[in-house]
């Protein structure tokens, strides 16, 4: 069986604290992959589809983003459509962080083709379990290549 | 002109008077015309008799005399017999005479005299009769020859022809004024019925252009009806678009504050847990620690501390800046609108002028075109829309250009001014043209500083001033602010208000 190629977790998130808080978390939960944070939408997308769009930069890249749906430049709705509607990124997980609960907009990121949806209660050992298991949830979860 | 049901209902009655007034002219006028009819019908009559008995009186006189003059001629009794049968009609006969011309005092004294002057004459006469008969015909022709009796039928026959002529006349007269009365009654008649006839037209006019106003009225009212329904339609479209900006509003406010909230709570947790491990470090009171629990003490005391509290403290000011921004933006709601006369050609470019520094740094232009000279609107808020706008457009310019800035205010239908307010800047990508206007919210690359309210509350105050803004932006290409303003914003205050 071969080892799994390490996965690179894209965490797009605005908020620095929020940021952190996640990353402590996943880091608690023995996840050691490498964390490559954004803040805003626009300089996600250019990483996550290069600067032509065209998504040719991620082919061969094992990803897992981490998405927040309020960024102040784009929704994370329309990355999360870009994403799953490009070839080559389509097929990395995508794991939805939000602080909203609204149902409608759970239900339309599953439709756009989100894996998993997160949302940030304020409680916050709630958080950490969710983002602890999201870590279990890594450790055993085989992240496709990209195509 | 339209008429109202007060002229309706004052036309009428006036035409109801002058069509009395004028019946009333007609009947009194030709009472009035048959009156006079009537008096020179009596004149006519009188005249008559008067020429008749004045002729039947010199018939009389003439006859009287003829017969005599035969028979002193002839001395023949038949030739008396006509004197016989008219000497008796004489004396009744002045008498009818003499009290026609009661009526006609000219004559009065004439006549007088003549009675006593015929009485002279008939003695006369019967006085050479007398002779004749007895044989003194000579004598009596002597008397005859005196010409006393001619002298008197003369006097008396002058005196008839003049009588008769003056009757003739007055005849002539009492006719010809007769025709006169007729003519006037015809006249009367025709100018009465015209008038009546002009005065039932145009009460029919009256009536029938009440009638049509009546019904163009009705026929308003229901476009006006029409008009409502459509305004009710655009209301509640106005309204359905209210109801989800204030339900999305709610959802950025309450994402928006808990964002922070997280943080609050999941530093605090994070502050409990660097507690403990210098607690142990700190409460040991001189057991042993291992080499783990020290690092892990200070650590927690040189990086965790710190970033908890950090977090904590920015988090709170995040907080209370963002309820400081939604009050900004419910006062902005709630503030009085002064309506004003606004010179908008005046305001926009004293709104240029602000920005003209910055413009010329940027190697750019303005240019403005107002067709729209005057609106009544509020001055302040007027300003800060464009204000706002025009430190978009300098701020988001496209760094790869000069920065031209346009503003094109004119007249649109429905008593309303657009002004667009365009520049050739980054632009808005087409999924962002809602957005932006939403709180907190900003489009494309976040490389200026900002906090995503100022078109939130651009949006506000248009709102307030009863108006609507949109945008047209093509990504890249520059940016195209519409915004749409009642020509008078108190119009808009008072329907709202009703």
């Amino acid at each position: 069986m071969n080892a799994p190629k390490p996965v690179t977790i894209i965490m797009i998130e605005d908020d620095e604290g929020h940021a952190r808080l996640i990353e402590k978390n996943i880091r608690r939960a023995g996840v050691n992959n490498e964390i490559i944070p954004f803040t805003n939408g626009t300089e996600a997308l250019r990483y996550l589809l290069g600067a032509d769009g065209s998504g040719l930069e991620s082919a061969g890249r094992h990803l897992l983003v981490l998405l927040d749906l309020n960024l102040p430049d784009m929704t994370g709705v329309s990355i999360l459509e870009k994403v799953k509607n490009n070839q080559h990124t389509r097929l990395s997980p995508v794991v939805v962080l939000t602080t909203t609960d609204d149902e409608r907009e759970i239900q339309r990121c599953y439709d756009l083709g989100a894996n998993v949806y997160i949302t940030k209660p304020v409680d916050y050992e709630g958080f950490a379990n969710a983002i602890r298991q999201l870590g279990l949830f890594f450790s055993v979860m085989q992240v496709p290549e990209t195509e | 002109m339209p008429i109202t049901q007060t002229s309706f209902l004052r036309g009428g009655a006036v035409l109801l008077i002058v069509g009395l007034l004028a019946l009333l002219a007609i009947v009194g006028s030709t009472i009035w015309l048959v009156e006079r009819s009537q008096h020179y019908f009596n004149e006519v009559v009188a005249a008559r008799d008067l020429r008749t008995s004045t002729n039947n009186l010199r018939i009389a006189m003439q006859e009287v005399e003829t017969s005599q003059r035969g028979f002193l001629l002839t001395q023949e009794e038949s030739y008396l017999e006509p004197y016989e049968a008219a000497h008796n009609r004489i004396i009744p006969t002045f008498e009818e005479l003499r009290t026609i011309v009661e009526r006609y005092p000219q004559y009065l004294d004439a006549v007088e005299r003549l009675g006593p002057e015929i009485e002279s004459k008939l003695a006369e006469m019967d006085q050479t009769i007398q002779l004749a008969r007895t044989g003194q015909v000579a004598e009596a022709v002597e008397i005859v020859a005196t010409d006393r009796g001619k002298e008197i039928m003369d006097e008396a026959r002058a005196l008839f022809t003049r009588i008769v002529a003056d009757a003739d006349n007055r005849l002539i007269e009492g006719v010809e004024e007769q025709r006169f009365s007729a003519n006037l009654l015809r006249v009367v008649a025709i100018a009465g019925g015209f008038l009546i006839l002009l005065v039932g037209g145009g009460s029919v006019w009256i009536a029938l252009s009440y009638t049509r106003d009546l019904l163009a009225a009705r026929q308003e009212v229901e476009t006006l009806n029409a008009g409502l329904e459509q305004r009710v339609k655009e209301r509640t479209h106005d309204l359905i678009r209210a109801n989800e900006e204030v339900q999305r509003f709610a959802y950025i406010v309450t994402h928006d504050l808990r964002a922070p909230l997280v943080n609050i709570m999941g530093f605090t947790s994070e502050l409990d847990q660097t507690m403990k491990s210098i607690q142990s470090y700190v409460l040991a009171e001189g057991g042993t620690l291992s080499e783990q629990e020290i690092h892990e003490a200070r650590a927690a005391a040189a990086e965790d501390l710190p970033e908890a509290i950090g977090f904590i403290r920015s988090s709170t000011r995040k907080m209370d800046g963002l309820i400081n921004a939604i009050l900004k933006i419910s006062r902005e709601g709630k503030r009085p609108i002064k309506p004003e006369t606004i010179d908008l050609q005046a305001l926009l470019e004293a709104n240029l002028a602000t920005i003209q520094h910055q413009i010329a740094e940027a190697d750019g232009e303005a240019t403005l075109s107002v067709t729209a000279p005057r609106i009544v609107s509020d001055r302040l808020s007027i300003e800060q829309v464009v204000g706002n706008l025009l430190d978009n457009a300098v701020k988001y310019r496209a760094g790869d250009r000069p920065l031209e800035i346009r503003i094109v205010a004119r007249n649109v239908p429905g008593g309303q001014v657009l002004i667009d307010v365009s520049d050739n800047g980054r632009g808005i990508a087409a999924e962002d043209h809602q957005r932006v206007f939403d709180l907190f919210r900003r489009s494309g690359q976040q490389d200026k500083p900002g906090e995503g309210i100022g078109l939130a509350h651009v949006r506000t105050l248009v709102r307030s001033l009863g108006g609507d803004i949109t945008l047209s932006s093509e990504f890249g290409k520059g940016t195209t602010f519409s915004i749409l303003l009642p020509l008078d914003v108190r119009t808009v205050i008072r329907s709202e208000a009703a």
